[in-house]
């Protein structure tokens, strides 16, 4: 039981502090705006994995549909920004490129509302977040529970995946919504190179890093890990579980639709690989990696794994065996180290866990007392 | 006329294929209880061990797909070995191993055989057209189904006519009691999913020449078949056969009413509400709970 | 109706009115009647098959009945879901032990004490609900003060049991279903049980499957017995042990004392 050891709450928030001061202190070392687009990138990867962590980690839901929250927070974002972007046949107030090309005659009615950044954001958010309510209602109510949750969240993944890849007139199809213009918000230009851009993601880490934490060791997040271990105990303790797994899944499907739009402010573009399969597992495997079950741990994870990626990509050579190398690590991580890496930490022994291993003790040796009496 | 029963075949040939991906995931699901996401590697390596055969030893399809069944099975076994016997019981990891065994797999053969799509020849005498019941079809498409119903006529009589699937099906009721009249359930475990990976080798084998062979070709496969199984029923040999059958057909059918990607989606949203309202696969019978 | 002789202390809270329960064509529970008086310990015993649990399935929603109804402290609550019957006050301990392995003791009490359930107001709700003290006083109930930040999993099958137990009384249920709370215990282990048990009679209603005699009889008021899905015979522990009919149900099995 071992791995079972927890730190105080204390310990843990000083963690999650130094780990937000070392993200925001960041950009005074980097000088290289390149390099700083790429940490930001990485962070943005973070914040996914740690929305995955809040349904899989601390509800037991494993969403193998992840990445259908963070690409459908990317084409919010990526619309409106199209919309800001003059195209070149038109000229300004005409449509988007791609539509022009495919003949379409005037904008289509879902694109008309995302003039507006404010509604634009705001579907970013709500959007995946409406669609986690349809679904978990639709699954949880239904008592869907384990396995088959994943099996419906990756099939409906593919779903959306060609849907957005067929409908190519409405959403620029195989090549995505490319060419788009920066935000432009409270006076501030988020290009994906500029600081401000980074600051805007390493914040949002930051915020829902803190406000996950909260969530988590509310009474509802207590709950939550309840269901984890039994679902069924906790329903005949009056609780309404579907409400609560629905919960879970949708809090984790608008950060990861939050994560989404970041997303698409780094990158430039939203494509329709950001909705599909390997994203969506690359997500879990970070969330493995890192610490299913804490969410720094998913985070930091994700910024792990795909900065040694990202940092091989120069020499394809690398990237390559580094593949390989992923593959074995992650079966590794899996057969010994369910808890991720961040378990390795919390074996880290603190002056507050003394006492519980006492308690520890105490327990073992009025078991064995038990059994002799 | 002529049309619909093109239309029948083609379904016909969809879904022999997709069985036989299928009856390999199905067998490891329904007996290890391990959902393999591997899969689609494994048909991805057989269609590989035809390539190569065929490209340094000159080695034509038949002998091929021995050795594929051999090959993969092997490798099969060797996996469960050394992997997936540590994660009994845990599904949901088997989930993400599996998927990273794939990923070591893709890779590796990237790594060795190149990136780039390699090409299979197809039989010389069975890459003509047969003339049957007014239509021309495929010859090569024809030996596909025909094989595929000798395996499953095999795979049939070696779970329900041997005593080695008579000691499989006591250890897929209950494993504690199998292994109390001495049935050696580890052993038992390793062989199935070694048959089940080999069946994977032979579907590679038999899809190279009608497709482009590449490190990513299995993605695709594994999740078509999964829904297969799925909806068929676990631990129901008659259902994955059905469910086959009825995919096949929709995907076909609906594929001539618009396009491929479509009816693929539509396929795909009809599994789900599936899963949501038969759990259990359609073709399963209802046990009583609790 | 030898039920409102002995022991009975309040008026009736749990009515099941000629409850029948199939499950594909097999006849679980055939026209089962059973009354429950507030404050009462009832036995519920029978030959393995009778449809003991099924009928404690029936009670707490987990299995709806084909025809008939369960009515709780006079409101019918047969279609209920499992957690509004919950919410009613009715508590279910299940005969393979069932806690929060991942979550310490004091977790598992916090999660058992269902003062709200809604999930937007528990957000706002953080660390010990302020009812630590209440929470302590259970864990000692049950022996198990001195864990009270271990985790769940780590505790012997026996206390485990009585986790389960202290986690119905933290839910604070006016009726206790208990499943054969004292399978796997040691002889100690059950004595202790029975303690317990005699010290929450009057305050809560209970309703306990078992087999083990010796445990009935120190515990017991009134015990029903059913035999093929029907009440065969209620009464005092003599009554029962001197029915012909229970006798003969019990046939080969060496009376209800053997089972």
């Amino acid at each position: 039981m071992d791995g079972q050891r927890k730190h105080p709450i204390w310990a843990k928030l000083v963690g999650y502090a130094a780990f937000c001061l070392v993200i925001l202190i960041l950009p005074l070392f980097i000088t290289d705006d390149y390099l700083l687009n790429k940490f930001a990138r990485y962070l943005v990867f973070g914040l996914v994995a740690m929305a995955l962590s809040i349904s899989w980690g601390y509800a037991g839901i494993l969403n193998l549909g992840q990445a259908v929250s963070f690409g459908l927070g990317s084409y919010c974002m990526a619309m409106a920004l199209k919309l800001r972007t003059i195209p070149i046949q038109t000229g300004a107030e005409g449509l988007p490129d791609f539509m022009v090309w495919n003949n379409v005659k005037s904008l289509p009615w879902f694109w008309e509302p995302f003039h507006s950044y404010g509604f634009a954001i705001a579907a970013g958010v709500l959007v995946p977040t409406i669609l986690a309510l349809l679904i978990g209602t639709f699954v949880f109510r239904a008592r869907v529970t384990g396995v088959y949750v994943s099996i419906i969240t990756l099939a409906l993944l593919v779903v959306i995946n060609l849907v957005v890849i067929d409908r190519q007139r409405l959403t620029g199809g195989f090549n995505g919504l490319t060419d788009l213009a920066p935000l432009e918000l409270f006076g501030l230009t988020f290009d994906p190179y500029a600081h401000a851009t980074y600051y805007l993601i390493a914040v949002s880490l930051g915020a829902a890093l803190f406000l996950g934490l909260a969530v988590v060791h509310s009474k509802t997040g207590l709950i939550m890990q309840a269901i984890r271990d039994d679902e069924n105990r906790v329903r005949y303790f009056g609780y309404d579980v579907a409400a609560y797994q629905t919960f879970a899944l949708c809090l984790s499907a608008a950060v990861a639709g939050f994560a989404g739009m970041l997303y698409t402010l780094v990158m430039a573009f939203a494509s329709p690989t950001f909705l599909a399969v390997p994203v969506s597992l690359s997500i879990v495997i970070w969330s493995a990696v890192g610490g299913r079950a804490s969410l720094l741990g998913s985070a930091m994870g994700a910024i792990i794994v795909t900065g040694v990626q990202g940092s091989l990509s120069d020499t394809p050579a690398f990237l390559e065996t580094w593949t390989l190398i992923m593959g074995a690590l992650f079966i590794v991580v899996v057969l010994f180290l369910p808890r991720g890496l961040i378990s390795l930490v919390d074996r880290i022994p603190l002056g507050g866990s003394a006492r519980r291993r006492a308690a520890a003790a105490t327990v073992a040796a009025s078991r064995s007392g038990i059994n002799a009496g | 006329m002529t049309d619909i029963f093109n239309q029948v075949f083609s379904g016909l040939s969809i879904a022999s294929i997709l069985l036989l991906i299928s009856l390999g995931l199905a067998i490891i699901y329904g007996t290890v209880g391990v959902i393999n996401l591997a899969h689609g590697e494994f048909v991805m390596l057989g269609a590989y061990a035809v390539w190569f055969l065929e490209d340094h030893f000159g080695l034509g399809l038949f002998p091929c797909i021995v050795l594929a069944f051999f090959a993969v099975g092997t490798l099969g076994w060797v996996v469960e070995r050394l992997i997936i016997r540590r994660l009994y019981g845990r599904v949901l990891d088997t989930i993400l191993a599996t998927w990273g065994l794939g990923v070591i797999l893709q890779q590796a053969i990237r790594l060795s055989a190149g990136a780039e799509l390699r090409y299979v020849q197809m039989p010389p005498g069975l890459s003509a057209a047969v003339h049957f019941a007014g239509v021309d079809v495929s010859a090569y498409r024809l030996f596909v189904l025909a094989l595929t119903a000798i395996l499953l006529a095999v795979t049939y009589v070696l779970i329900f006519r041997t005593r080695f699937g008579m000691r499989l099906r006591g250890v897929v009721q209950n494993p504690e009691i199998a292994r109390c009249f001495g049935v050696n359930t580890s052993q038992i475990y390793a062989l199935t999913f070694a048959y089940g990976a080999g069946l994977a080798g032979i579907a590679g084998a038999l899809v190279s020449p009608l497709k482009s062979v590449s490190p990513d070709m299995g993605t695709g496969y594994v999740v078509d078949a999964f829904m297969v199984v799925v909806v068929g029923g676990v631990q129901s040999l008659l259902g994955t056969v059905a469910s086959a059958g009825i995919i096949g057909e929709l995907s076909g059918g609906l594929a001539y009413l618009s396009n491929d990607t479509i009816a693929k989606a539509i396929v795909f949203l009809g599994v789900v509400v599936l899963i949501r309202f038969r759990p259990q696969g359609l073709f399963a019978l209802r046990v009583r709970r609790g | 109706m030898p039920a409102n002789a002995v022991g009975a202390t309040g008026g009736t809270i749990l009515e099941l009115r000629d409850i029948t329960v199939e499950f594909s064509g097999f006849v679980a529970i055939a026209g089962l009647t059973l009354d429950v008086h507030e404050g009462e310990l009832r036995c519920l015993i029978g030959p393995n098959g009778a449809g003991k649990t099924t009928a404690l399935d029936v009670i707490c929603g987990k299995v709806k009945p084909a025809s008939g109804k369960v009515v709780l402290g006079g409101r019918e609550i047969t279609r209920l879901e499992e957690h509004q019957i919950a919410r009613h006050g009715v508590g279910r301990k299940f005969q393979v032990p069932s806690v929060f392995r991942d979550l310490t003791v004091r977790q598992n009490m916090e999660v058992a004490l269902c003062r709200a359930p809604g999930v937007l107001g528990n957000l706002f709700r953080f660390g010990n609900s302020g009812a630590s003290e209440q929470l302590e006083k259970l864990a000692e109930l049950v022996g198990l003060e001195e864990a009270m930040d271990v985790a769940a999993g780590a505790l012997s099958h026996g206390q485990t049991q009585w986790l389960e137990i202290a986690l119905l009384l933290a839910q604070d249920a006016r009726l206790i279903l208990m499943d054969e709370p004292t399978a796997g215990m040691t002889a100690h282990e059950t004595a202790k049980t029975a303690e317990l048990f005699n010290r929450l009679k009057g305050r809560h209603t209970l309703i306990v499957v078992e087999h083990d005699m010796g445990f009935i009889k120190e515990i017991s008021d009134i015990i029903s017995v059913m035999h093929q899905g029907r009440l065969l015979a209620e009464g005092t522990v003599r009554e029962i042990e001197t029915n012909a009919e229970v006798r003969a149900a019990y046939l080969g099995s060496g009376g209800i004392s053997g089972a």
